[in-house]
């Protein structure tokens, strides 16, 4: 009888206890203390300085970009990747075609004809961003996003638009680019 | 009668089927049914270089990923004989307890989830979110780190983590008490996992059962202590072990109570890391110029919060490793369900099933 009594009492007062921690949260509530009504309000972006200083690093990873003026076609990040998502073909150029040089002053030698980054696939490890010489793929967030706007809502109705072509060169330039000129052709290549 | 519990239910974190021989309501027999979730993880080792395989081990246990990259890496640098900077170690021992507090966290939520209590899971999730915004800003994700490196971390900790991690510990500790009164001291609930599911140290050993599972069953076993590796020799915690305060020494309650002891260790050790940590340092001076570990095998283990992660690799001197084996904690775990649950009723089993805290990732890799 008396354990009967007691394990009411118990149930009775370990609810109340667990009442009144709920209760308690119910008093101090706060408008915006823990939800987000997120799609009036969003979280805010990174603001920290951007840079290739570690502390600097802004690593949000949300989505791969590639300022493919930067990029030599030196294919590092495609064989970093561990599922294969970024296809990239290059094409030699005859001699004397200048393709201009990178914003680290590296000599462009390779023509990339197609750079293309299957989102899809994309398992954000980031593990591409390392190696590139001339740091010109990156998570957005990363050293050069600030000629980008940090975002990270890419969300797309259709799957064929997540894969990202970065590489706008039509087959028509080149073929021109990519065919001996007759006469040193030395104008720059909008890649 | 035969039940069928799964794939798609929500107690069995994952997609698990377990078919369940009943007689009446009590269970006489259960067969848990697995590889719903596999990905061929460890043939996907053979075909990528040690630094690849490092985003696949995230996705092993994707509760505590930070706790399966940090055995991968341990592993692979004892192979090659590299020695991290003191600032590396110390930034691995404070994101995997991290993340063990994360992991944990969800464990106990779901735990109560799974028996009916639903307030407790709002409660751990929201504090879980601020270690997972700890872990952002750290390495930029929040589930799949990959930071950890061989020989190193991706980068550094970011400008104002330390007070941030403070801030957040300060937070975190009386969080604790509100657990214990929102839960674990509930008398429903002691009703529903006292003296239920009880596990004897020596089934637990026999099955190879590890982490808060073995420790529920009163076996003070931890890797952290028993073969530190990393530097967790220089911190001071406790082995919180089972101790039957309601019921049985290794039943269900015991198994959710050391986690929940094991959170405020993880929490002492976090403290004492991040006072410990030499404020400089480049995480990349160790990093080697290839990773192509010597021909050889090893076998290392790492506590990660479901128990002893192992990780077996054998290296033919390729920069690509011969075979990866992981020895996953939560697959001895799901292996005792059935002696455990034998002569319980259906809905204990449930009770039981999410005691082991289980991943699916992890078991069928």
């Amino acid at each position: 009888m008396s354990r009967y009594l007691v394990n009411i009492w118990e149930t009775v007062s370990t609810l109340i206890i667990g009442l009144g921690v709920t209760f308690k949260h119910m008093l101090h509530i706060r408008r915006g203390y823990v939800t987000l009504q997120y799609p009036e309000e969003k979280w805010p972006r990174p603001e920290r300085k951007i840079g290739f200083d570690h502390n600097d690093y802004n690593v949000i990873r949300s989505r791969l970009h590639v300022d493919i003026d930067d990029c030599i076609g030196c294919m590092k990040c495609a064989r970093a990747c561990p599922v294969g998502c970024i296809h990239i073909t290059t094409v030699k150029v005859p001699k004397g075609v200048d393709l201009g040089t990178t914003s680290n002053d590296t000599k462009k030698r390779l023509l990339v004809t197609r750079f293309d980054i299957d989102m899809s696939e994309c398992m954000y490890c980031n593990l591409c961003t390392y190696p590139c010489p001339e740091s010109c793929i990156y998570m957005t967030g990363g050293p050069n996003s600030g000629k980008h706007p940090i975002d990270y809502e890419f969300s797309e109705y259709d799957r064929s638009n997540l894969i990202y072509r970065f590489a706008n060169i039509s087959p028509e330039e080149v073929e021109r680019i990519t065919t001996p000129p007759a006469k040193p052709e030395t104008e720059g290549v909008k890649a | 009668m035969v039940l069928n519990i799964g794939p798609q239910h929500p107690s069995t974190h994952g997609v698990l089927r377990l078919k369940v021989k009943t007689d009446g309501e009590i269970v006489s027999e259960i067969t848990p049914i697995i590889g719903y979730l596999h990905r061929c993880f460890e043939k996907h080792c053979e075909n990528l270089s040690y630094e690849q395989v490092i985003p696949y081990t995230d996705r092993c246990d994707y509760i505590a990923s930070m706790n399966n990259n940090f055995g991968y890496v341990v592993a692979v640098e004892e192979m090659m004989g590299i020695e991290v900077p003191e600032r590396v170690e110390f930034i691995r021992v404070i994101m995997a307890e991290l993340n063990r507090i994360a992991s944990h966290l969800l464990a106990l939520g779901t735990y109560g989830l799974d028996i009916g209590a639903f307030t407790p899971f709002l409660y751990m999730f929201r504090d879980r979110e601020r270690i997972l915004d700890l872990l952002e800003m750290t390495c930029g994700a929040r589930l799949l780190y990959n930071y950890m490196w061989v020989g190193g971390l991706s980068h550094d900790l970011p400008v104002g983590f330390v007070e941030a991690a403070y801030d957040f510990l300060d937070y975190f500790e009386p969080k604790v008490k509100e657990y214990n009164d929102l839960l674990t001291y509930n008398k429903i609930f002691i009703e529903r996992t006292a003296d239920i599911g009880v596990m004897p140290a020596e089934v637990a050993i026999n099955y190879g059962v590890t982490g808060p599972n073995l420790r529920g069953s009163g076996v003070a076993w931890d890797l952290r202590k028993a073969e530190p590796y990393s530097v967790y020799d220089r911190f001071e915690f406790n082995i919180p072990v089972g101790q039957g305060i309601v019921g049985t020494v290794g039943d269900c309650w015991d198994r959710y109570w050391v986690r929940v002891q094991e959170m405020l260790e993880s929490v002492k050790i976090v403290r004492q890391a991040l006072q410990q940590m030499p404020s400089e340092g480049d995480v990349h001076a160790a990093l080697p110029k290839k990773v192509r570990p010597p021909k050889g095998s090893i076998y290392k283990r790492t506590e990660s919060p479901r128990g002893d992660l192992g990780y077996y690799i054998i290296s033919t001197g390729k920069p690509v490793p011969y075979r990866v084996k992981m020895r996953s904690p939560a697959f001895t775990a799901l292996s005792v369900l059935d002696e455990i649950a034998r002569g319980w009723m259906i809905s204990d089993v449930l009770a039981i099933l999410g005691s082991l805290d289980i991943v699916l990732g992890e078991i069928d890799r």
